[in-house]
């Protein structure tokens, strides 16, 4: 990615155009430049908006009149920002990569896209994601995967990753995406990003496509750790229209310890050893600033996957089970009315979601129920029970993100177990709630090309601030 | 392990419409996975005393629909959505229907 208007971090770019130095017409230019040059090997935007250059304006326009009233303007305003194909803008298309919606128009706006909009962003495109958000490689989209954009033979990571492989080549100077298992988090490792699955409540769902209710959230990507951080106070709150959100003080604060849990028997076995080559000097980092990196032990967190693939798919068809052909999305009529709903969705969903929903039936039937949702339930209680313990200890939990760096297009497609496995690290915190961020932690050579590589930081709940505050170090943003 | 009958009673229960091929393909894929996932059968405790996670309910006054949701006022977007519409109506299938 060359240099240009489009590479600007936000917070960079927020000072030019309030130094008037830039206009916000420019700047999104010079990402629809990038579109034009990348958008077509990436695969990265499902659809760029036709009117970015008139929203561009208006957020010209209304700087302009912020500085004649006094006003001073949004740090957003006029930031070029892209959102994942799960969450509603009203009046444009959501489809969730899916054939299911392909031709749905959304009806209102999502809580996070109202936000966006107060705060007077430029939507420059929805973006490709594995369908319904059921993936980590984005491979499962209707509309072709998305390439990582260092080495188009490998994966940009998902279900977000049109959000990351857009934000990693200048298509946009911040991004976001949704969080259910590692989401948001797996492809920001494996793209060089920032990437924050806030606390458990902290973003609203309204107008965000449900995949597992008990576990998804809404978060931003970043190019640094300050601009995620920008992107999550301008989207966070309590909403009326989600029950399950919450305020900033929710939680109580808590005191630092400057420690660092680092449960070493997780890394054991099935980590890339350049990968925790990298890890490692992540941690050193940390320690130069004066942080403690001590052994922990989270005896249920070998668990965590099995305990993710029987909540998350009982979750999933629970909600899929909205999409009957009838109200909206495709329909194709039978005979019956069981088959007008057979046939819509067997044609309408993909086979990854169709795997899902057929999984998330078996796992909730009568005859299993207690074998595998039931214990499954006790095992997350347990596992939440014991990173609160370790929490009060410490002031983050550090780990890799992912074990390995991007694999290959194509690499895991035909065992979908082998691809489940890529989230072992991610999905812990969606489980149990708590906030983690994926920051830059390096890079691994595999052949000719340079991939990077994340470290993933879990906190208490509430505690999004340790997250960036460590986030910083790591990166080297602060000292 | 799994049955194609199992799969096949599954995807009626789902309402799927799943090809012979996919079928035999889900018997594997099925194998792998609940393989993998019934590690949770390791863990102690009885499911019918499960702990009581740390949530609580989350009340609000009754309103009357109006400003603070968001599909008010879409009521032609709403319809807009319908795969089959007359006027202001939704068609749907008769349900009841005579015995072949």
């Amino acid at each position: 990615m060359e240099s240009s208007l489009a590479t600007l971090t936000i917070t960079e770019a927020a000072k030019k155009l309030a130094a008037k130095e830039i206009t916000s017409l420019e700047l999104c230019r010079a990402c629809l430049i990038e579109i034009e040059k990348n958008n077509k090997s990436l695969n990265a935007y499902l659809e760029v908006f036709a009117d970015v250059e008139e929203q561009a304006k208006a957020a010209d326009a209304r700087r302009a009149q912020d500085e004649r009233e006094g006003n001073v303007s949004h740090p957003l305003l006029g930031i070029p920002v892209a959102t994942k194909d799960n969450i509603l803008i009203e009046g444009r298309h959501a489809s969730s990569a899916s054939k299911m919606l392909e031709n749905y128009v959304a009806s209102f706006d999502a809580t996070v896209i109202t936000k966006l909009k107060a705060a007077g962003v430029v939507f420059m495109g929805r973006t490709n994601m594995d369908e319904f958000a059921m993936g980590g490689s984005t491979e499962n989209s209707a509309y072709g995967p998305t390439k990582n954009p260092f080495d188009h033979t490998r994966v940009a990571g998902g279900s977000s990753g049109g959000s990351a492989a857009a934000l990693a080549s200048g298509m946009a100077l911040g991004t976001f995406g949704s969080d259910t298992g590692g989401s948001i988090r797996e492809p920001a490792s494996f793209c060089g990003l920032v990437g924050l699955k806030p606390t458990y409540g902290a973003v609203s769902r309204s107008g965000v496509m449900a995949m597992g209710s008990s576990l998804d959230q809404i978060g931003p990507f970043g190019r640094t750790v300050e601009d995620t951080e920008l992107l999550f106070d301008t989207i966070r709150g309590k909403d009326a229209l989600d029950g399950t959100s919450i305020d900033a003080g929710f939680y109580p604060k808590r005191e630092p310890t400057k420690k660092i849990g680092v449960p070493r028997h997780l890394l054991a076995n099935g980590v890339d050893q350049d990968v925790l080559a990298a890890f490692e000097e992540s941690l050193k980092v940390l320690q130069s600033q004066g942080y403690v990196a001590v052994d922990i032990e989270l005896p249920s967190a070998g668990l965590a996957l099995a305990i993710y693939y029987i909540i998350m798919p009982a979750e999933s068809s629970t909600n899929l089970a909205r999409f009957d052909g009838v109200r909206y999305g495709l329909s194709i009529k039978g005979e019956t009315l069981a088959e007008d709903y057979a046939k819509s969705r067997g044609a309408g969903f993909g086979p990854e979601v169709r795997r899902r929903i057929m999984l998330g039936t078996y796992v909730l039937s009568s005859g299993y129920y207690d074998a595998y949702y039931g214990k499954a339930t006790l095992a997350r209680e347990k596992l939440r029970k014991e990173y609160a313990d370790v929490l009060a200890t410490v002031d983050a939990v550090a780990v890799p993100t992912v074990p390995t760096p991007a694999f290959a297009i194509g690499e895991k497609a035909a065992d979908p177990l082998s691809m489940y496995l890529a989230d072992i690290f991610t999905v812990t915190a969606n489980l149990t709630g708590n906030p983690a961020i994926s920051v830059p932690m390096g890079t691994v050579v595999r052949g000719d090309k340079t991939l990077p590589v994340g470290i993933q930081f879990t906190a208490a709940h509430g505690d999004e601030d340790t997250l960036f505050k460590l986030g910083k170090i790591a990166t080297g943003e602060s000292k | 392990m799994i049955s194609k009958t199992d799969i096949e009673d599954l995807a009626r229960l789902a309402r799927l419409d799943l090809s012979e091929t996919e079928k035999e393909a889900l018997i594997k894929d099925f194998e792998g996975i609940l393989e993998y996932v019934g590690q949770v059968a390791a863990v102690s405790g009885d499911v019918n005393q499960k702990p009581i996670p740390p949530l609580r309910n989350v009340m609000r006054d009754d309103a009357l629909y109006g400003a603070d949701v968001p599909t008010t006022g879409k009521q032609e977007a709403l319809l807009a959505a319908l795969p089959k519409r007359e006027g202001d109506y939704a068609v749907v299938r008769k349900i009841i229907q005579k015995e072949a």
